[in-house]
């Protein structure tokens, strides 16, 4: 099967030519499958935001190649454009960017550059809007006059109504409140069955990370470090702490114990945490 | 990319010029712009473009940066020096063709303008080559304040046009995150007529006005929690000091004047 997307030796550079030339991210070669889901982690500055928004042509590859679908989409302008629309891209902080004088028309932003019949872009506002939370009697109000949270679902919702193949999410719940975030992790989860979509998502928080992917990508000044699925990236945490990065507070606990000689399995989120005591007390209370 | 657009053109450095007070250079660097158009001679003209020099040489600014802040102006440049050329006449004529006139005095004119512009520009871009954009309204602040008495607010023209300076990168960095989030969602902005064109603006200049305004907002609360009240009895943490090396480049702009004047006078004039 081709993969979603695939970046080969990718590098980029910012401030190219001048003496504060960086390599914003050297050398990447990733591979994201259909269907999957991907957390990218890094810490501040490892080039997580630069490696995505080379996913739909938005920068230009210094060297190497990216692939959507198996077709460079620096190729042609048309290919480029399909990118736009195959790989939906939503940025840190993605309130900033509603512009319309309605949340139905902002939504509708992307589909109607996708130059689609106006029923079907009805239908999909209406999907999206359902998929990503926006309540009802939102959708006519004006987007400023939403509250943050409510912003965000917006956004969101503006990016899933192009039912692109590949979902990208930068920092989704960043300055959320902990309901905010469970909300929106859940909602991520609900739209991956829904649609069986490609979601990549980006962030600093290794419990989010751990309770939706599948994989798990750690970056670290600008190249990739770690692979793997949660479980194995999860047990390096003497690694990931060198790259300033923190296992999940559960994990940590968990692995703790684990060096004491509880026969503990990995675990990465609270609700397994608790599974995994009521096995061992279940055990216990056999011997 | 729009990144590329500077403004506030400062070039770190350590040099006299860098450490001179700025209201003394926006004094001297006047004074030298009225003398450029004092000079009548050769003589005194190419005294002007020695002490330019002196000057470029003396701040450190690399010769690079100076040329690059008189490109823009170089096809002005070239279109004052031709008319200036056909349009004066007087003394021997060289050349005729139908009304056009080829003399002395049209070429010296034109050489004249040139010069003058360039060194105009030269010396004014020394000025910001060398000093903060913060330090040239405070000495624009300083040197305006005696119009407090006609009741105009200079202290808040001044504080507006730091602001003004200080936020242009942080606009051009949102515009640049704006515009990456609408492209991201298939907006078009670089194909269609001008119309479409200009349409397609409204996705870019919404968001940038909204934020552009809590911005506004968050700074004035910002300012008001941290007790600001525009410049009635506001001191400075940094006060202008003149310094023995002021008074140098005051006494050596005045020296170049007198040299002008000399020159002036025992030279033909010949514009
Ligand atoms: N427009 C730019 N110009 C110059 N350098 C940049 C630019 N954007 C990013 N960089 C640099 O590239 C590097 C990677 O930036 P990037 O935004 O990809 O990091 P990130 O991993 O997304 O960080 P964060 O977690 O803070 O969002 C950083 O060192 C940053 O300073
Ligand atoms: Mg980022």
């Amino acid at each position: 099967m081709t993969p979603a997307v695939e970046v080969r030796n990718l590098t980029h550079y910012y401030l190219k030519g001048t003496e504060n030339q960086v390599a914003a991210i050297n050398k990447i070669n990733l591979c994201v499958e259909k269907g999957e889901t991907l957390g990218i982690i890094g810490h501040t500055g490892s080039g997580k935001s630069t490696l995505i928004a080379h996913f739909n042509g938005l920068l230009k590859p210094d060297e190497g190649e990216v692939l959507v679908d198996g077709k460079n989409i620096f190729e042609s302008k048309e290919t480029l454009r399909q990118s736009r629309f195959k790989v939906g891209l939503c940025f840190q902080y993605p309130e900033y960017q509603l512009f319309e004088e309605t949340v139905f028309r902002d939504i509708a932003f992307g589909p109607k550059n996708m130059k689609l019949p106006q029923d079907e872009i009805e239908r999909r506002v209406l999907t999206a809007a359902g998929m990503a939370g926006v309540k009802k009697e939102n959708l006519n109000k004006s987007p400023f006059d939403l509250s943050g949270g409510e912003k965000r679902r917006a956004a969101i919702a503006g990016v899933m109504s192009m039912e692109p193949q590949v979902l990208v999410l930068d920092e989704p719940a960043a300055g959320l409140d902990p309901a905010g975030r469970r909300e929106l992790i859940n909602m991520i989860k609900n739209y991956r069955t829904a649609t069986g979509c490609t979601v990549i998502i980006v962030s600093h928080s290794m419990e989010d990370i751990a309770s939706v992917a599948d994989r798990v990508c750690v970056l670290n000044k600008a190249e990739i470090a770690m692979l793997g699925t949660p479980k194995e990236v999860y047990s390096r945490d003497e690694e990931l702490r060198e790259m300033g990065l923190n296992v999940p507070e559960i994990t940590k606990i968990f692995l703790t114990l684990r060096k004491r000689g509880l026969d503990v399995p990995e675990v990465f989120t609270v609700d397994e945490a608790l599974a995994a005591f009521r096995n061992l007390t279940k055990g216990g209370g056999n011997q | 990319m729009i990144s590329d657009i500077s403004i506030g053109q400062y070039y770190t450095g350590n040099s006299f010029l860098h450490k001179m007070d700025a209201r003394m250079k926006f004094i001297l660097v006047f004074a030298l712009l009225v003398f450029v158009f004092l000079c009548k001679s050769f003589f005194s003209l190419a005294l002007m473009v020695v002490f330019t020099i002196f000057a470029v040489l003396v701040s450190k600014v690399p010769l690079k940066m100076i040329l690059k802040s008189i490109k823009p102006l170089f096809i002005i440049i070239l279109f004052t020096a031709v008319l200036n050329i056909f349009y004066t006449t007087g003394g021997t004529t060289y050349f005729e063709w139908h009304s056009l006139k080829l003399t002395e005095k049209g070429i010296n004119t034109a050489i004249f303008m040139a010069v003058r512009i360039i060194v105009l520009v030269v010396i004014s871009s020394l000025l910001t080559y060398t000093t903060t954009p913060t330090l040239l309204t405070d000495a624009i602040e300083r040197l305006l304040s005696p119009l407090t008495v006609f009741h105009i607010k200079v202290h808040t023209l001044a504080m507006m046009m730091t602001l003004a300076l200080r936020f242009i990168p942080t606009l051009v960095e949102e515009i640049e995150r704006i515009m990456n989030a609408q492209k991201a969602r298939g907006a078009e902005l670089e194909t269609g007529g001008l119309i479409a064109r200009s349409k397609a603006l409204i996705p870019i200049f919404v968001p940038l006005m909204v934020s552009s305004f809590r911005r506004a907002y968050e700074l004035a609360f910002a300012m008001t929690c941290r007790c600001y009240t525009g410049g009635e009895g506001r001191t400075r943490m940094k006060q202008m000091k003149l310094k023995p090396r002021d008074f140098i480049a005051a006494l050596f702009v005045s020296a170049l004047l007198a040299g002008v004047i000399v020159l002036n006078h025992f030279f033909k004039a010949v514009i």
